[in-house]
């Protein structure tokens, strides 16, 4: 195998809130390589925004640290670089495509002078050069009559195509690594599918490599070689969507994909009832602790699963699961 | 309580809301937006319906007028035999009680300095004219009945988890005794774990009472698991309308035939028969709408008689209700 483009090993991230410092990334380990496509999935509040903010250096201020562990980019370690490195790196070579689409847009330009901004910034481009370039984004990113609607404010477009403007900035350096962070999740999933064709296209052409995170696991299904599951800032389960999907290794994983009515190819009359994974994710205060955080969920808890935290134990076929039981998932 | 079983409970007849918008020039020219348009469906008693279509194409304006909290131009809505669109004073306040709305959003749809027990009473205190004990004792039923515990009953929202504040939302839309539901994306604020836990709670609930739903949902995976019938909107129209094994086993309508084509499915089988039909550009201007089908501008199959002629919705047997000029066509069956 050659070397990862991104290999984040033990990686610690603490914030500290007003109930104290908790790990809310607490050894995590992943690969990403060449122009592949990974997603995260997992509940909301696991830590999936937080893990790439940390890649993107923008973890929140004065709360959030990376503790311990490293981030390696083409052999580079974020974690140690400073301030203005991670704002080249951001800029150029990673980016990302924020949760909010809506809020990450500034209402009162243009959505070409938006592009062309950061284009003039990274690439230091003029302004006729960047214009013309931001045009030519918009294009890629399939808005009708391109040319036409770089002028237009941001209230002006549908939410599918502010999307696909953000796309088009977080293009607009050719990154090698592409973070999109709930790319489609307040869009309908006609649009979803354009964006992610533009995606799937984008990396074909490019080769860049992209970490998709999603509530979704059909997204993930559809568009990732390989998933990470995230539980409480922990991975839960590492491995190819394939499998994954096919035989969970992690009682949590299970639990996410059968509890979830899916479509299938061909329906019948009956309908099983849902599969209920009890309770909720705890709370950040919770993480770290030394047990299963899973744990108070889990149909397959025994005492070893309260008493220490489950190492991540690796199967044959590549799958990577943090759970006691594992073997017998 | 569903004495007859598949006969309507719910009837609504060529249902139009508008919406008065300003448009264009200083003069501010009023226009019209129509939100529902030339709407009609039945619903069963004890069964649901699912409404579905992309985003702003009217479902929640049509389910609001249904339970008249919007209000409609023209049309007719029958609920159990008796007309609702008209209705006035103590008699609408008495239809209002059997018609209930659970909302998507746990967190604002309840008044956070109320106590989940006093929410619970709201519509028992408007609606009713049930005693202090009677009311007490409904919601100690309720309580039990959406899987919430009695100690629960003195806290505030902020004190319940999202998937516990929409059960407070179930358990206040059954304290009348409705005998039509209105789910508008109940689930889609929730985790997939808790929504798992919702989603049975509802038809835990429709089998226990004989509950009627109007369900409505942008996730088709959850509408294939609740439903029984489902009706496609698309810019205020019903597009397409049958049983549940017909509309996703053998869709019709071309914006049907490409929204269950863009859903990403784990089902590996699903993945690899599954040719996705894209739908480029955007709907039209909803204020100044092209004549002929409202899709056609997007539609992979239109021809000239579409962008001409407005297609009527209908019958192509068995209840498989379609507004589409080329259904049966050779163009469409194609796509
Ligand atoms: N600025 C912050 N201050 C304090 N806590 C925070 C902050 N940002 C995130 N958290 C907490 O960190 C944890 C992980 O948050 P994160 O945003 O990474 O979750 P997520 O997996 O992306 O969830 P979602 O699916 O809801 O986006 C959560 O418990 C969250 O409440
Ligand atoms: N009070 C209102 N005044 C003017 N226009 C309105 C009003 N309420 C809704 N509309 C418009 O009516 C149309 C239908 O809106 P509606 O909320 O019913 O859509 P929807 O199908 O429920 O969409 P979503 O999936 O986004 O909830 C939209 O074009 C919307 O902008
Ligand atoms: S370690 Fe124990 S509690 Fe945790 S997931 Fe495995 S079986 Fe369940
Ligand atoms: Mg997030
Ligand atoms: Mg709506």
């Amino acid at each position: 195998m050659t070397t990862p483009l991104l290999k984040v090993e033990n990686l610690r991230i603490e914030l500290t809130t007003r109930d104290g410092v908790a790990p809310v990334i607490d050894d995590l380990s992943f690969e990403l390589g060449q122009n592949e496509n990974i997603s995260f999935v997992g509940e909301s509040g696991c830590g999936k925004s937080m893990t790439a903010l940390a890649i993107m250096g923008l973890l929140p201020e004065k709360i959030g640290r990376i503790a311990s562990g490293s981030i390696l980019f083409d052999g580079e370690d974020l974690t140690k670089a400073s301030p203005a490195r991670l704002r080249a790196i951001r800029g150029n070579e990673i980016s990302m495509i924020f949760q909010e689409p809506m809020t990450s847009l500034n209402p009162v330009y243009t959505v070409g002078e938006q592009i062309a901004e950061v284009i003039r910034e990274h690439q230091g481009l003029g302004r006729k050069a960047a214009w013309d370039m931001a045009a030519d984004l918009l294009d890629a990113v399939r808005i009708p009559n391109a040319r036409g609607r770089v002028s237009d404010y941001p209230f002006q477009m549908s939410g599918g195509q502010r999307q696909r403007v953000m796309i088009a900035m977080a293009l607009a350096c050719q990154p090698k690594i592409l973070i999109a962070d709930e790319p489609t999740t307040a869009l309908d999933v006609t649009v979803q599918a354009q964006i992610f064709d533009l995606l799937r296209d984008l990396r074909k052409d490019t080769g860049t490599s992209i970490i998709m995170i999603t509530h979704d696991m059909g997204a993930v299904a559809e568009m990732a070689e390989r998933m990470i599951v995230m539980y409480a800032g922990r991975g839960a389960e590492i491995g190819p969507v394939e499998q994954i999907i096919e035989h969970a290794r992690h009682p949590y994983t299970k639990g996410l994909t059968s509890c979830v009515p899916h479509i299938v190819s061909q329906l019948t009359e009956d309908r099983a009832r849902l599969t209920e994974v009890p309770g909720i994710v705890p709370g950040l205060k919770d993480f770290g602790k030394n047990m299963c955080l899973f744990a108070s969920r889990c149909n397959h808890r025994t005492e070893e699963c309260l008493s220490a935290r489950p190492p991540m134990k690796p199967f044959e076929n590549g799958q990577i699961a943090a759970c006691w039981h594992a073997e017998d998932v | 309580m569903a004495d007859t079983p598949n006969t309507p409970l719910l009837t609504v007849d060529k249902l139009g809301v508008r919406f008065a918008v300003k448009r264009g020039g200083g003069w501010g020219k009023r226009a019209f937006l129509y939100a529902v348009d030339d709407v009609s469906f039945t619903v069963n008693r004890g069964e649901t319906l699912a409404i579905v279509g992309e985003s702003g194409s009217g479902k929640t304006t049509a389910a609001l007028a249904v339970a008249r909290l919007t209000a409609a131009y023209t049309g007719s809505v029958k609920l159990d035999g008796q007309e609702l669109l008209g209705l006035e004073g103590e008699e609408l306040r008495q239809a209002r009680n059997k018609v209930q709305f659970i909302f998507q959003d746990p967190y604002s749809s309840l008044n956070p300095r109320q106590r989940a027990e006093d929410i619970v009473r709201e519509p028992l205190v408007s609606l009713t004219d049930k005693s202090g004990a009677e009311q007490q004792q409904i919601i100690d039923r309720l309580f039990a009945e959406v899987g919430l515990r009695p100690e629960q009953k003195r806290l505030f929202p902020h004190q319940f988890s999202g998937g516990q504040r929409q059960r407070i939302g179930i358990a206040r839309a059954l304290a009348t005794q409705p005998q039509l539901i209105i789910c508008d994306e109940p689930v889609s604020a929730l985790d997939v774990a808790v929504q798992a836990q919702i989603l049975n709670l509802l038809r835990d609930l429709q089998s226990e009472l004989g509950l009627t739903y109007l369900f409505i949902s942008h996730d088709l995976g959850v509408v294939q698991h609740m439903c029984d019938s489902i009706a496609v909107m698309y810019m205020g129209r019903i597009v397409e309308h049958t049983d549940r094994l017909s509309l996703f086993n053998n869709p019709l309508h071309p914006y049907t035939k490409a929204l269950l084509s863009a859903v990403p499915s784990v089902d590996k089988k699903r993945r690899a028969e599954t040719k996705r039909i894209l739908i480029p550009g955007d709907p039209p201007d909803p204020v100044n709408l092209p004549p002929g089908c409202r899709f056609a501008n997007r539609c992979p199959a239109a021809t000239d008689v579409c962008r001409q002629s407005e297609p009527p919705l209908t019958d192509h047997g068995g209840y498989h209700r379609v507004a589409c000029h080329l259904v049966n066509d050779s163009k469409t069956a194609a796509i």
